[in-house]
């Protein structure tokens, strides 16, 4: 259910109290719903919920555990890209019958993780001066999440970035349409599998003047 | 939390008293009006469709994304240090403090930490480019009320500031100054002395604005009662900086948060204001450019001597893990949530900037407000287009 | 005019309507983003004073206005609005494109949302770059607008291409 690692590496308290009575406190309210946690002392603290107790442990950090302050909302996407820059990409562009790599197999951060696409969203206790970050799986069939917009205001907001950007749909939401993008664009940017044309169209113009890449053991040539 | 406070009270019933009054005489339709993307008070390119009843705003709806671009995608494609680079132009007025936290976080994804000298420096740099950054608030919100004379003062009164930046770090905004274990460069010579001096300027011309202003009549009708927040309704839509200690609430990342900069050794007080009105927005900034001139000149007096940059390699390759620093910025808070996958180009970056969440309470926040006082509430929130768009 | 139509304007008289125009120029200030505040400083400012070279800025519309800087990340979703800034403009116009942004995209030339350059929307006569322009940058870039306009062929002008809207 939930393991808590300790780091006693460089003079951080060794058990945090403060945030030990925060992730307490959401499982003793959600039970089952908190599958994982990770808290780095003196830091920061993740917690991962299932998708269902999504909006529970909203309204139980905000109203519990007094994290009243929303800080943001948002989604990772945990493939790896097959367009990207990577470690063993020369040059970025794919011209000239060169094709996509094949994605390397997804693998999660921290506080673990199932699926592609993860909301994180992070609430914050301004008087206790402690916060927690609130990760969660989303349903890979559906793409459907519960809304917050009832528990925060702010969310309305980034849960409609987090709709155009991704193409997670939040059930309950007031209206949830495009927010920053023109009305005909089609795709979710964000996604990794969205690529970026202008760097498959022609190769970056700075390529000519610039050293190679780096190999792993060469420090010489620097960026 | 507080409740709301009685005078708070007291005035919105005021308001919806006399509304009451207007609409039962008149029988007008309603008109929806475009303001923006270009227009003078919108500080950038801002949309705000208001559905009118007359001179009173029913309904509005702020439409962002005409500087949308595309942040969160570019930093997968570009290394470390040209993220850096990018992440400058987010808030392009105070343009070092947005490099300050994305640097904290791979720093401490690295554990590697910035020498004492780095750590002043970086703190120096911040509370200059909140003085940069602040001053033209305060000049440009008088020019939104009428007031033309400010801006001036508040853009000469700049040059001083940008000319200090430019001396240090090259570039008068977008600095680029910032590298993952401390700095590029040491700061030059003769250039504690004039910041000191520079530092007299800027109060002398914050008094000017305080006498200019504050005292005012005009500035005083437009701006108290106008566009009050409570508390409560604040950190619900993540309101933050300036904007959340007008209304009352005592928090400020720079006291209650370590984060690598040296706020601890330093003298200085918060601010906030209980009203959560437009005029208590305009105070609660003007208070903190004074009070980051007086951590200037204490950062100036304290600096440490000893090495700008620790011992980083030459190609910077992040380890595995996920960091979340969040810092005071002149507009709010700002933070980054870095993912990062052990390579030399962060996996995920999510930006969270201080306008966004800022800009969110607007439909909340113009319900049943005059056109003119659009302007003004706009205005006191104080939003930068590149901060809500990224 | 009639004369300007035929081409039949002696040089004397185009030679001073060019001066003329040259140091009369309503600048609108299309400032979208960082750039902008660069603008700001070289018009509003009292250091880097713009009026001194005759060129006023803040005219009150697009449609009194002869120049216009755009200075700042041109989006595609802000496209039209400029297009339409341009439409509104009387000739004889001129475009100034301030800023790596506006005149080829600049850091973001690979975004997803950003139109890359100004001059895929509305001509332009002056690129200055920079990230962002020094204010002199861009009064050097208004004098070398200006030193165009004077050698400029007013029956030319007239004549050129209609723009073509589509």
């Amino acid at each position: 259910m939930s393991s808590t690692d300790t780091d006693n590496a460089d003079g951080a308290p060794a058990t945090d109290e403060l945030r030990n009575s925060l992730v307490e406190g959401l499982t003793g309210e959600l039970h089952d719903g908190v599958v994982a946690s990770h808290l780095l002392p003196g830091r920061d603290l993740w917690v991962r919920v299932t998708a269902d107790a999504w909006e529970t442990a909203g309204r139980v950090s905000r109203d519990l555990l007094g994290c009243s302050y929303f800080c943001y909302l948002s989604v990772i996407d945990w493939l790896p890209s097959p367009f990207g820059r990577s470690m063993d990409s020369s040059v970025d562009n794919l011209l000239e019958g060169v094709t996509a790599k094949e994605p390397e197999p997804m693998t999660h951060g921290v506080a673990g993780g199932d699926t592609r696409f993860q909301l994180i969203a992070r609430l914050y206790d301004v008087h206790r001066h402690v916060g927690v970050n609130l990760k969660a799986d989303v349903p890979d069939d559906t793409l459907t999440m519960a809304t917050w917009t009832k528990l925060f205001g702010g969310a309305n907001w980034h849960e409609r970035e987090a709709y155009e950007m991704f193409g997670i749909t939040f059930a309950g939401h007031p209206s949830l349409r495009k927010l920053y993008l023109p009305g005909d664009f089609e795709g979710y940017p964000l996604r990794k599998d969205f690529p970026l044309l202008s760097r498959m169209v022609k190769p970056w113009p700075g390529i000519v003047d610039v050293e190679g890449m780096p190999g792993v053991a060469d420090d010489e040539g620097g960026e | 939390m507080t409740a709301i406070s009685e005078r708070q009270q007291r005035a919105y019933i005021a308001s919806q008293a006399a509304d009451m009054r207007v609409n039962v005489e008149l029988e007008t339709e309603g008109m929806t009006l475009n303001i923006g993307p270009q227009h003078p008070a919108t500080h950038g390119t801002l949309r705000i469709i208001v559905k009118l009843d007359g001179e009173q705003v029913v309904a509005a709806d702020p439409v962002p994304g005409y500087m949308h671009r595309g942040y969160e995608k570019l930093t997968e494609v570009r290394t470390f240090p040209q993220v850096n680079t990018l992440i400058n132009r987010i808030d392009w007025l105070g343009s070092f403090a947005n490099e300050v936290p994305f640097i904290l976080a791979a720093e401490q994804l690295m554990e590697v930490e910035a020498p004492p000298r780095a750590q002043w420096i970086r703190t120096l740099l911040f509370e200059l480019s909140r003085i940069a950054n602040v001053t033209l608030f305060l000049g440009d919100m008088a020019v939104q009320l009428g007031a033309v004379t400010p801006v001036f003062y508040a853009f000469r009164d700049r040059e001083y500031v940008l000319n200090l930046i430019e001396s240090a770090t090259g570039g008068r905004f977008h600095p680029n100054f910032d590298r993952i274990g401390g700095l590029k460069d040491d700061l030059p010579k003769g250039w504690i002395a004039e910041t000191k001096q520079v530092m007299v300027k800027v109060n002398a011309f914050c008094d000017e604005l305080e006498a200019l202003l504050l005292g005012n009549e005009i500035f005083n009708v437009r701006t108290r009662g106008i566009g009050v927040i409570p508390p409560e309704v604040a950190l619900s839509y993540g309101l933050s900086g300036a904007n959340l200690r007008a209304s009352g609430v005592d928090w400020d990342h720079r006291r209650d948060t370590q984060v690598g900069l040296v706020y601890d050794k330093l003298d200085w007080k918060v601010w906030t204001h209980p009203d959560g009105d437009s005029f208590a927005r305009y105070w609660v900034r003007l208070q903190e450019v004074r009070e980051a001139a007086k951590m200037v000149i204490q950062l100036c007096d304290g600096l440490p001597s000893g090495p700008i940059m620790a011992k980083v390699p030459r190609i910077i390759k992040v380890p595995e893990g996920e960091a979340w620093v969040a810092t005071e910025n002149p507009l709010g808070e700002m933070g980054y949530y870095v993912v990062s996958k052990g390579d030399l180009v962060p996996f995920r970056v999510k930006i969270r900037s201080a306008s966004f969440n800022n800009i969110s309470i607007v439909p909340w926040l113009l319900r049943g407000v005059y056109v003119p006082d659009v302007i003004t509430i706009l205005a006191s929130l104080y939003f930068i287009l590149g901060d809500i768009d990224r | 005019m009639g004369l300007v139509e035929s081409g039949k304007l002696p040089k004397p008289l185009t030679k001073l309507l060019n001066i003329s125009r040259k140091y009369s120029m309503w600048v609108y200030q299309w400032g979208l983003a960082c750039c902008a505040i660069e603008m700001g400083a070289a018009f509003g400012s009292p250091r880097y004073d713009v009026m001194r070279l005759g060129v006023i800025p803040f005219p009150a519309s697009p449609r009194q206005a002869d120049l216009v800087v755009v200075s700042g990340t041109v989006t595609d979703k802000m496209a039209p609005a400029i297009r339409r800034l341009y439409e509104q403009m009387p000739d004889p116009k001129y475009v100034i494109s301030m800023g790596s942004c506006a005149n080829c995209g600049g850091p973001y030339w690979d975004s997803y949302s950003v139109t890359k350059g100004v001059d895929q929307i509305i001509p332009v006569d002056v690129y200055v770059p920079g990230c962002p322009p020094r204010p002199e940058a861009l009064l050097e870039g208004i004098v070398l607008l200006q030193e165009m306009v004077a050698n400029e062929d007013m029956a030319a002008k007239w004549k050129g291409e209609p723009l073509v809207v589509n």
